[in-house]
């Protein structure tokens, strides 16, 4: 199995794996604390509709759904804020919108249709350079962005007034948080797929808020869970000869399985 | 160089200020806190005191003193609360402005409170509403409502549910624009450049959110307080800890927030305030999720709040009996209006 690594986009896809395994779920917690979920519904239908733009103006999809998602936040963040409707009501709207749009595009300049939902399953190995590095790089901005801002961010994910009233800039977190999130999104669609991103962004996070007696526990929970999830799933699909994201969303889910199991058991005894 | 204020301990001098005024009297306060020693052992000796020395020294508990130059006025003071005297000289009232503004119907904790406030050692800020008005979702909540609120004053605003009582909170910590009027505090209009800046000296005890299950701990939420000043970790935890043992929460400083009981709770976040220095105390129905015992503890601590670090206090609540006993200025909000 060893010698596989040998291979540049496997190796790619593995380095890219575990850092963004490590990282990603730090967006989970975010999402999970501020109940964003159905925010990534959004971004997802978002990137179909990237994804067939991009595909019927021949540029790079990733590109392509990455600006369309950051386009969807800032307009549905700033609606939210200023019509003071639910995220949650126009998140829905959005994504029946980005839909709707994305299929157009698909049937006015004929893109395959088959093309624009591969985005539905990732490919990690077919990363190019400005992925890889990109992917990378946005790790470690938001590794750092978590570090330096621990502190305002706990003040946030407590309660939004009371951060506000202890001088916290809370409305700027919060853009910053839905604009982490959106590019969360794109890139683990790319690694993992519309489908099973959850796997490297929510059950991590989820897991950790069972068992974390603190938010810096929980980030920390959530990470280790995420490299876990990445490295070892990664692994038994070279093993298996298996699709990465699949076996990675797989593994997840069992460990997952086997906590919520071993808690209810601990409980009852 | 002669003390101005001089303290002995069996013969010993333990404290000794240089100071003017009653200056001298507040930093034996403090110097008193932090010491072990029995207050009723000790003897005072003072240059010079007055009506409102007397009051401060009979507040400190000091049953002994020598007064070199000692108004008249303060003997009865002296006497009301069993302090020997004795004098060099003694003058019918002394030249003192401040003498003159203590009257016969403030008790010894007006008095106290007053003088801490002549001394500038209140922490509270000044509150000003001017013609306020506030409409939510096109109700109008608040109509040309105006209060004034000095340095350190405590004011209790009744009302009925949906009277508006937390939305004047809400206005007054910039989170519901007004439609109409100003809102200043100390000088800072609500909503200004200013007013960001300095928006932490307004501390805010907010109604207890039950499904609030962060995992977070009690020193946590204290130490939410200061997220949004530049501090060391030190300092952190310096004020952190201070603050907690101020409202007696520190010993539960590792126990989760959310698995407190409601009494707790709100000693954890009247922490957070004092660790934010929080000038201006706006507190919205703060014994919801409380029992009896639970009032009663708040009320002792907010009343031992205003006499300390005496922060201005605006505290909403429906619980008329529970706010009866805090002996504090009561107004009711009605119809968008305080009567």
């Amino acid at each position: 199995m060893v010698e596989l690594f040998t291979y540049t986009p496997i190796l790619k896809g593995f380095i890219v794996l575990i850092i963004t395994g490590f990282s990603f779920p730090i967006t989970g917690v975010y999402l999970l604390r501020m109940n964003l979920l159905p925010l990534r519904f959004m971004l997802m239908h978002g990137a179909i509709l990237g994804g067939a733009i991009s595909l019927a103006m021949e540029i790079n999809p990733f590109g392509g759904t990455l600006i369309v998602n950051l386009l969807l936040v800032l307009l549905m963040t700033r609606m939210a804020r200023s019509l003071k409707v639910d995220p949650g009501q126009l998140s829905a709207f959005f994504m029946v919108v980005s839909i709707s749009l994305a299929f157009i595009f698909i049937y006015r300049f004929q893109v395959p249709a088959k093309d624009t939902l591969s985005l539905m399953w990732g490919s990690l190995y077919t990363l190019n350079d400005f992925e890889f590095v990109g992917t990378l790089v946005f790790s470690l901005l938001l590794i750092l962005f978590q570090s330096f801002y621990r502190h305002q961010l706990r003040a946030v994910f407590f309660d939004s007034d009371i951060a506000k009233t202890s001088g916290v800039n809370e409305a700027g977190f919060y853009y910053v948080i839905i604009l982490v999130t959106a590019v969360t999104v794109a890139a683990a669609m790319k690694l993992i797929g519309a489908l099973l991103l959850d796997a490297l962004l929510l059950l991590p996070a989820l897991i950790a808020s069972y068992h974390a007696k603190s938010y810096k526990s929980m980030v920390l929970w959530s990470s280790f869970w995420g490299g876990l999830f990445a490295s070892v799933g990664f692994l038994l699909s070279l093993l298996f000869e298996l699709p990465a994201s699949s076996t990675i969303a797989v593994f997840a889910s069992v460990v997952f399985l086997v906590l919520i199991l071993t808690k209810r058991k601990r409980r009852c005894s | 160089m002669e003390h101005s204020l001089v303290i002995l301990h069996n013969d010993r001098q333990i404290f000794s200020s240089d100071e003017h005024w009653l200056y001298p009297l507040f930093e034996l306060e403090l110097f008193l806190k932090e010491s072990a020693i029995p207050v009723d052992q000790l003897l005072l000796k003072d240059k010079i005191a007055g009506k409102a020395a007397a009051s401060l020294i009979a507040r400190l508990g000091i049953r002994n003193c020598y007064i070199e130059l000692l108004s008249e006025r303060a003997i009865p003071v002296f006497e009301q609360y069993g302090v020997k005297y004795a004098f060099h000289e003694k003058v019918e009232h002394i030249q003192c402005r401040t003498e003159d503004l203590i009257t016969d119907k403030m008790s010894m904790e007006d008095t106290y409170l007053f003088l801490r406030k002549r001394a500038g050692k209140v922490q509270g800020t000044a509150l000003k509403i001017n013609d306020l008005t506030v409409e939510v979702a096109g109700k109008l909540i608040i109509q040309n409502l105006d209060l004034e609120l000095g340095r350190g004053e405590q004011l209790v605003v009744q009302g009925e549910n949906g009277s508006g009582k937390t939305t004047l909170l809400r206005a007054i910590l910039g989170l519901v624009p007004p439609d109409k009027g100003s809102i200043l505090i100390g000088e800072e209009l609500v909503g200004s450049l200013e007013w960001r800046k300095k928006r932490v000296q307004t501390g805010y005890l907010n109604q207890e959110n039950a499904k609030n299950n962060f995992p977070i701990t009690a020193a946590g939420v204290v130490a939410i307080g200061v997220s949004g000043v530049k501090i060391s970790d030190n300092e952190r935890d310096y004020r952190v800890e201070l603050s907690m043992r101020k409202t007696g929460c520190f010993q539960i400083r590792h126990n989760l927030y959310h698995q407190l009981f409601g009494g707790e709770k709100q000693r954890v976040s009247l922490a957070r305030c004092l660790c934010q220095n929080a000038r201006l105390l706006l507190l919205d129905e703060p014994t919801s999720y409380l029992d009896e015992k639970g009032k009663e503890e708040l009320g002792e601590l907010l009343i031992d709040l205003s006499r300390n670090e005496a922060p201005t206090m605006l505290l909403v609540s429906h619980d008329s009996a529970w706010t009866e006993q805090m002996n504090w200025h009561t107004k009711t909000l009605k119809s968008g209006k305080l009567w």
